[in-house]
């Protein structure tokens, strides 16, 4: 099956309204679609950049559904701006533009009927630092899921419940749903706020390196917990700690300096790099280009 | 001193113990000039705090001292006559006023500051309308209160009334709830605005469950302090609601309305003792009312701040805003 084919069957599974968003399809052809595990995510000639500076360019890539992708590459490679594009969240950043197509299901994100709300709630974030809002604990987790209106006011305390336990936070907050989510540790608050990404049923979850200010247990339940979504959903982590991205992803990508050096299998592009870039910065060099 | 010796108490250890015998030649003399500049800046902030406590205390005791020993409770459900009676008309019209206020300056002080801080960009629009918002709380009340009359009361024949002086006293404070507003959204961490939006919340929505959630305690304050003032103030008042010794009826145009600084500040020379003695129980009454306010607010900021970060560091310890970043 060649890659239009592959493309016209995922057109054909989208849902009604979705299905208007074919014209915007019509444009550039995807380049790199791999035979294989379906597509759920994926970028086409990406170029963006804040005013006049570019900071990532011919960036082209696939996620496939179900499985872990890690971004790595050293500070200011543009790791955290690129996946921040994939759920729009840099829209409103000023300055911010981008040329290129980002892809979910086939469809452009940035399509004219593609509602941002709803990219968002199937596409989640989890941040650096946990951000949980100044509600009770319960709140939080379905803050979303009151926000789309998709359960009956009944049916929030389960789901409530029902996401804490997900994350394995029920036995330690069960007698204190409404107390404060400042009062956990961060690790915790990191927990609560993955449970409240996950309770609108995100298809892809994007966490923007979700440990780095975790202390090793909680950053071992965060990763123990990313690898039980998949592969009913699809994770995008951002991460500085190789380490992390070996152990916990199915595919890495590699950024320097604003393009996509490498990527691939993550064992395959950690033990054979093909790139010198990669091989130097696996290798612990903080500054893989220098010696060019 | 021996290796490894950890100060103990701040002052001495840095001062003496840790840098002068071992420091060498110097270092005494720079110990003891350190400890000097230090007492100094500490006593000038002692003294600024002086400063700004004495002068309450002293407004306090005269005001309790003259007020308190003729002190008649009837003053709180009697009309003022012409020539003594109570204040229970003044009273009812003040509180009539703050409501007037609180409704129409809240709203349009919430409504420019939501504007300022979340919608406006930084343009000449957003500059004018800040601009002349610190311009309208720079204008002085008085002369606040003579264009209100020119305006309403004269121009627009609606006499004396409660809403020329609802008019005047909210343009006033509007400023300062707009200005608090303003920055207390702008002090809300973009962490909770960004964690809304990720979920796929429209703006709005972030805003009104998140954001303005966690930016009660400044708006409060704006708010009390427009209150406060609309309790306090006496010359727009004079030019537009006058005074009267019935009870307001609720009319909103036509109708003179009595308040507290009124007696306040037309009683105090009266020849007659009676009427004399209720110009100092309007001033007690006036700041038993913006005490009452600043306690309600205290209130309204101890529940909103139930779930923030600071309520949750701060837990079981009164640390003020020690250690909260």
């Amino acid at each position: 099956m060649g890659p239009a084919d592959y493309r016209e069957e995922r057109l054909a599974t989208m849902t009604e309204d979705a299905r208007s968003a074919r014209a915007s399809l019509a444009g550039p052809a995807p380049t790199a679609a791999p035979v294989g595990p379906r597509v759920v995510m994926s970028a086409k000639d990406v170029r963006l950049g804040f005013g006049r500076t570019t900071v990532m360019e011919d960036i082209t890539v696939d996620m496939p559904a179900g499985s872990i992708t890690a971004l790595v590459g050293p500070s200011g490679s543009g790791k955290t701006t690129f996946l921040r594009s994939l759920n729009r969240m840099n829209d409103r950043v000023r300055g911010y533009w981008r040329e290129g197509l980002i892809l979910l299901d086939g469809q452009d994100v940035h399509g004219r009927d593609v509602d941002p709300l709803v990219l968002r709630r199937r596409v989640g974030m989890v941040f650096q630092r946990p951000n949980p809002f100044p509600m009770s604990i319960a709140d939080n987790v379905v803050a979303g899921v009151r926000a789309h209106r998709l359960a009956k006011r009944s049916q929030l305390r389960d789901i409530a419940e029902t996401k804490l336990a997900e994350v394995g936070l029920w036995s330690a907050v069960a007698d204190r749903m409404h107390d404060s989510p400042f009062r956990l540790s961060g690790g915790q608050q990191q927990l609560l706020c993955l449970a409240r990404a996950l309770a609108v049923e995100p298809e892809v979850l994007l966490l923007d390196e979700p440990t780095s200010s975790l202390d090793p247990r909680s950053t071992e339940a965060v990763e123990e917990l990313v690898r039980r979504l998949t592969p009913a959903r699809t994770a995008v982590i951002v991460t500085h700690d190789l380490a992390q991205a070996r152990r916990l992803s199915d595919y890495t990508i590699f950024f320097y300096q604003g393009r996509l050096v490498e990527v691939g299998p993550t064992a395959e592009l950690f033990e054979r790099p093909r790139r010198a870039e990669t091989a130097r910065y696996l290798g612990g060099e903080v500054d893989p280009g220098a010696e060019r | 001193m021996a290796a490894g010796t950890v100060p103990v108490s701040g002052r001495e250890g840095w001062g003496g113990d840790r840098f002068g015998p071992s420091g060498g030649t110097g270092s005494a003399a720079i110990a003891r000039r350190r400890r000097l500049a230090d007492r100094a800046l500490w006593s000038a902030c002692g003294l600024a705090l002086a400063l700004v406590v004495a002068p309450v205390v002293w407004v306090l005791v005269e005001v309790v001292e003259k007020a308190v020993p003729g002190w008649r409770w009837s003053v709180l459900w009697t009309r003022s006559t012409g020539a003594g009676g109570g204040l229970s008309n003044a009273i009812v019209g003040t509180f009539a006023i703050m409501l007037g206020v609180g409704v129409l300056a809240g709203v349009v002080g919430l409504g420019a500051g939501i504007y300022l801080s979340e919608i406006a960009r930084p343009n000449w629009r957003s500059a004018v309308l800040r601009g002349a918002s610190e311009v309208l709380s720079g204008v002085p009340s008085i002369v606040l209160g003579y264009v209100g009359y020119e305006a309403l009361v004269v121009g627009l024949h609606w006499g004396f009334s409660l809403l020329a002086g609802l008019i005047v006293l909210s343009v006033l404070v509007v400023p300062y709830v707009a200005k608090s507003t303003e920055l207390a959204l702008g002090q809300v961490p973009l962490a909770y605005r960004e964690g809304g939006e990720a979920l796929g919340m429209a703006r709005t929505r972030v805003l009104r469950t998140v954001v303005l959630r966690s930016a009660v305690p400044g708006i409060a304050t704006g708010i009390i302090i427009a209150l406060a003032i609309s309790v306090g103030e006496t010359a727009p008042l004079i030019y537009t609601a006058f005074w009267s010794n019935g009870y307001p009826t609720g009319a909103l145009l036509h109708q003179p309305v009595g308040y507290l600084t009124y007696a306040t500040w037309s009683f105090y020379d009266d020849p007659s003792t009676a009427v004399r003695a209720l110009a100092f129980d309007a001033s007690l009454l006036i700041i038993v009312v913006v005490l009452a306010l600043i306690g309600i607010s205290r209130l309204v900021v101890r529940r909103a701040q139930r779930y923030s970060p600071e309520r949750a560091q701060g837990a079981g310890h009164r640390r003020g805003q020690v250690g909260v970043d």
